[in-house]
């Protein structure tokens, strides 16, 4: 075949070819593993939640018992996932989860939970929450709400020379990251940290955010998280995403929500549930050496995860990680 | 004037910042996208006329060395805004040195994905993200790939100032912009962000972008406009989202001449939804 390049060997020969030298290469070298992290472990706790229609107040209070989680006189940003919304669908975080959330924290003697958000890909923020029932199924909804992709902004270091952040997310003494279980199409599983894509203003980066694709999404994630570290992760794997994730995939009832102060910790907890090797996703790998992902560092608190173990179908690209 | 226009237009008036400029939302930092969209609603206003040359102060004083605008007081690289500054531009018959140097800048942007990296990548797994890499639009951000929105917004400039500007390559960069549109069309006949087709499923086009695509292309010739505008008043009817009304009325009004009556709640608070449903579009996109 002759392509329109005018190159005289076909793509399959090309990446064949490519296939047998990346083998090799990849004999010759060692792949980098995880790090072992911070001195200590972290606490992450997995409630059983078998519906939305469960008393998912009570859960989120026996697993912040459970990760100590202290609260009292913080100002707490509630980051949910609204990457887009179909109503009905699995794509954003539940709204009886961020319902919760909300008195949760409230409850807990927080003196501010606001919920923020800069979806990626639509431009019309508060529409969207209406779709996903944010607007009438949570109390004060409008009045909490800021849109982070239209923010104001302020520029902090990482990212190769700084980055501009919503200064709400900025300004928070803890953001927490309210995500749904999904599997994603470039990064394997987008969960707790993946999700703070959302507060990068897309008044600069655009619509998708297109910066963070350049830089690598792996590696954003990883700046992400060490921008973060007040950070709190809530994942709402009660119906979750697989498939062609984080917006084409299909449901997947997998009944939990998991919680911890270490999102590392958090996600690879989420990824063993699914049948995903944490070891092998690029982004838990960039962070282990900040966050707990080594399953021995983990303090697992309510259920254990082989009782909620529940695969995720994975696209053919990424079958390799696959928890054997 | 229309009561929703009328309402529209006070409310800019009262959210403009002591800078001069507009934020997305009233009490917010000055940004360069508001605040250009305030002034293309107000420039007709005779009872504006300093609240638009206290934004247009500021607007010129946020020109970058390289003829791009900066999209707020603390960034300094060049914003795809720098669209709407130039679309301004000719709304106002102002065809000096900074309107030229940013119409520069325009036609010399284009996205990562025509670059020789970018393409060896795509030819090698073209099914990831099906689009033709040969036809560059413009990027939200340098350095970046091309989109939907970014590339109207560039294509509304250009369009208008290709008549008042020699610039060599302005015209074929016209014409291979809008022909990325067409290429970039979803298979429902609409426009999302920009990727119609990923991992080989189709993606669903969204009203907003779908409004901005149709109202670049200009009446283009590849494009059926009888059905094509009979389902942007549909989905104007059906359509929730303030901000996505707001562009498929612009469209309307663009090549019908008429603004859809509005039944929707008045004011949104939202800068850019205001502003964009105060625009004379048919008088913008005729300047």
């Amino acid at each position: 075949m002759e392509s329109r390049h005018g190159r005289l060997i076909g793509r399959r020969k090309f990446l064949q070819a490519g296939g047998i030298a990346a083998a090799a290469g990849a004999a010759a070298c060692t792949r980098p593993r995880l790090l072992p992290g911070p001195p200590g472990t972290a606490a992450v706790a997995i409630l059983r939640a078998s519906s939305y229609q469960a008393d998912l107040l009570d859960c989120l209070r026996r697993g912040a018992a459970a990760c100590r989680l202290d609260v009292r006189g913080k100002r707490v940003l509630l980051k949910p996932n609204l990457v887009e919304c179909e109503r009905g669908g699995v794509i954003h975080t539940q709204v009886d989860v961020l319902a919760a959330a909300v008195e949760l924290f409230e409850s807990l003697g927080a003196s501010e939970v606001t919920i923020g958000e800069g979806p990626g890909h639509r431009r019309d923020a508060l529409y969207l929450a209406g779709e996903a029932g944010y607007r009438t199924g949570i109390r004060n909804f409008d009045a909490r709400f800021t849109d982070l992709n239209r923010d104001d902004v302020a520029r902090v270091a990482g990212f190769d020379g700084g980055i501009y952040l919503a200064r709400t997310a900025l300004a928070a003494d803890l953001v927490v990251s309210v995500a749904r279980m999904k599997t994603h199409h470039w990064a394997g599983a987008t969960l707790a940290m993946k999700n703070l894509f959302g507060v990068v203003p897309g008044a600069l980066y655009g619509w998708p955010k297109n910066h963070l694709h350049q830089l690598g999404i792996d590696r954003s994630v990883a700046e992400l998280h060490h921008i973060f570290p007040r950070s709190f992760g809530i994942v709402d794997g009660i119906v979750g995403m697989e498939g062609n994730g984080p917006v084409q995939g299909r449901p997947r009832q997998c009944g939990v929500l998991v919680m911890g102060a270490d999102l590392a910790a958090v996600d690879a907890t989420c990824c063993r549930i699914m049948g995903i090797d944490p070891d092998r996703i690029e982004y838990l790998r960039l962070v282990s050496g900040r966050g707990h992902v080594l399953e021995q560092h983990i303090e697992q608190r309510g259920e254990a995860i082989a009782k909620v173990r529940t695969p995720f179908a994975l696209i053919p690209k990424f079958q390799h990680v696959r928890l054997a | 004037m229309p009561n929703c226009v009328e309402s529209r237009l006070a409310l800019l008036e009262a959210a403009q910042n002591p800078d001069g400029g507009w934020g997305y939302f009233a009490g917010k930092q000055s940004w360069l996208e508001p605040t250009a969209y305030a002034l293309l609603a107000l420039g007709d206003e005779p009872r504006a006329r300093r609240a638009f040359d206290r934004g247009w102060r500021l607007v010129r004083s946020w020109q970058a060395a390289g003829g791009g605008w900066r999209g707020c007081a603390l960034a300094g690289d060049p914003h795809w805004a720098t669209s709407l500054v130039v679309t301004l531009h000719c709304t106002r018959g102002i065809w000096d040195e900074p309107f030229g140097s940013g119409v520069d800048w325009l036609v010399s942007s284009s996205g990562a994905e025509t670059r020789p990296l970018s393409r060896l990548a795509h030819w090698l797994s073209p099914e990831t993200v099906e689009f033709n890499p040969a036809l560059g639009g413009w990027p939200w951000e340098p350095g970046t790939s091309s989109w939907v929105e970014p590339t109207a917004h560039a294509l509304m400039a250009l369009s208008r100032a290709a008549r008042h500007v020699r610039q060599g390559g302005l015209e074929n960069r016209i014409d291979v912009g809008k022909r990325m549109l067409l290429e970039r069309r979803c298979r429902d006949g609409g426009w999302n962000y920009g990727n119609r087709r990923v991992l080989g499923a189709d993606l669903p086009s969204y009203p907003e972008t779908t409004a901005l695509a149709l109202m670049a292309l200009d009446g283009h010739t590849l494009v059926e406009w009888g059905d094509t505008l009979t389902h942007v008043e549909r989905v104007w009817q059906g359509s929730a989202s303030p901000l996505a009304r707001a562009w498929l009325a612009a469209c309307l009004l663009q090549y019908r001449g008429v603004r859809p009556v509005s039944t929707g709640p008045c004011d949104t608070g939202d800068i850019l939804v205001a502003a964009v449903e105060a625009i004379s579009w048919n008088r913008v996109m005729a300047a």
